[in-house]
């Protein structure tokens, strides 16, 4: 370990870019919000299968939610990205491949949070609205996803600024997002803690902004 | 679309030593990270409750930091960033404790809080009643009832360690996923090293999920209705497969 000070700070390589930062960062924010969508769809599927009574729907959807649960994002990515390509000659671009890895992911996540919230309402609302002839479809779709969306907010929340996390991972693979900004500019002029904050402050800051988002909905949802 | 893929399985076995190698590797990453963020974490949830306001503040804004940054980015930042204006060259697997270690330390401080806030004030007073001081009174009385809740919460959090690790193979370090992409750019393999990798870390990740289930049954045997309910071990046996879980 050697110390050296006398690094010149030379903030205007990246003040001068703040429009490219931005603009990876809108990259990273999109492919959350299309990837956590995505998740949330298969995330719901699997949940009711997972807490329907016939077996061959629980098995592979509680599998699923371990195997996917296990693999670390950067792993998948290359799995994705490199793997299928490979075998099954599927050419994802890069951005197709990273909404794939954080969908499947995301939907492992989602689908537990979606089975606790369906689980935490009482049996009882299921049984009244199938006994008040309620198909069970519209058992689904008007007495019980209603209350679970009150439940889940938070938690959803949560998974959402997770994969917002996860996408930065996505520059790996040649996307090019806020980190692929920053990592270029320092190719091109060695400004390395400069372009590395401005990601990180743009990150803290998305977060916050998304933190609070929460915070307002779940207010918006509560019962008066 | 072509599929006429010759799948390769017999690396699997050649590169089996290397990929060992590496998991020992990321077991040591993940091992140490999450002894000195358990540590580290126990601090800063002692700041964000001390009585000093600037103590707290600080605290408070490093629980905040260090949760929105993802382990990538701080990985940049830390090895990059930092090694340039300090001239400080840590090396790749030193910038990655470190970067594992600041980011989880904030989560567990989270946890810390959690369970020390969860001691009922009663204990607090009691202790103090009885004549010990106030440091005594927590690290005596508060404190170890706090970490009986707080252990299962901290061992899940060895579940992310595990997995976050996998990112310093960006910086070049030779853990199980470095190893594997090493082997990758040699061997022209991605599918079946990839695989056998993500298989790894499952493996690893059920073992570590199942500990912290293990420890929260045994942690909670002493409260009312033994806590968590019957041990992973009772409902294991009760259970069958993709049936209800035992509660």
């Amino acid at each position: 370990m050697t110390i050296a000070l006398g690094y010149q700070f030379a903030w205007g390589p990246v003040l001068d870019r703040w429009d490219l930062f931005l603009l990876g960062a809108w990259l990273d924010v999109w492919v959350t919000a299309i990837s956590f969508v995505l998740a949330c769809a298969i995330g719901i599927g699997i949940a009711v299968m997972r807490i329907s009574g016939v077996f061959l729907l629980r098995a592979p959807a509680f599998a699923y939610v371990q195997l996917l649960r296990g693999v670390p994002l950067l792993v998948f990515l290359y799995w994705i990205y490199f793997g299928i390509a490979i075998v099954a000659g599927i050419n994802f671009s890069p951005i197709q491949a990273g909404i794939v890895a954080l969908t499947l992911t995301g939907s492992a996540y989602t689908a537990e949070i979606f089975r606790a919230g369906l689980q935490a309402i009482d049996r009882g609302q299921g049984e009244a609205s199938r006994s008040l002839g309620l198909s069970r479809v519209g058992t689904y779709r008007h007495v019980l996803l209603p209350q679970m969306l009150r439940i889940v907010t938070p938690p959803l929340g949560n998974t959402f600024i997770g994969l917002l996390k996860g996408a930065t991972l996505l520059s790996i693979i040649a996307v090019h997002d806020m980190v692929r900004v920053a990592n270029d500019l320092n190719i091109n002029y060695f400004t390395p803690f400069e372009a590395f904050t401005a990601v990180a402050v743009i990150l803290v800051a998305l977060v916050a902004v998304f933190s609070a988002a929460v915070t307002l909905l779940e207010r918006v949802l509560a019962l008066p | 679309m072509t599929i006429a893929y010759t799948f390769r399985w017999d690396l699997v076995p050649e590169s089996a030593g290397a990929l060992a190698h590496g998991l020992k590797v990321t077991l040591e990453l993940s091992a140490l990270s999450f002894l000195l963020s358990l540590a580290l974490g126990l601090v800063v949830a002692l700041c964000r409750l001390a009585p000093s306001r600037p103590l707290r503040a600080a605290a408070y804004a490093y629980t905040q930091v260090f949760r929105a940054l993802s382990l990538y980015v701080y990985v940049l930042f830390l090895y990059f960033g930092i090694a340039a204006v300090f001239g400080i060259n840590l090396g790749t697997f030193t910038a990655g404790v470190v970067a594992l270690t600041l980011l989880n330390s904030a989560y567990m401080a989270e946890i810390y809080r959690a369970a020390i806030r969860s001691v009922e004030h009663g204990q607090r007073e009691a202790a103090l009643a009885l004549g010990l001081g106030h440091t005594r009174s927590f690290s005596s009385v508060v404190l170890p009832q706090a970490i009986r809740v707080a252990v299962p919460g901290l061992v899940n959090q060895l579940v992310d360690i595990v997995k976050d690790s996998s990112i310093v193979a960006v910086i070049g370090v030779f853990d199980l996923m470095g190893t594997t992409i090493q082997l990758v750019n040699s061997e022209r393999a991605p599918f079946e090293l990839y695989t056998v990798t993500a298989l790894t870390y499952i493996a690893l990740i059920l073992l570590v999920s199942a500990a912290a289930a293990l420890l929260e049954r045994r942690l909670g045997r002493h409260l009312a209705g033994g806590g968590a309910g019957p041990g992973p071990l009772s409902r294991m046996r009760a259970y069958r497969f993709g049936g209800e879980v035992p509660a």
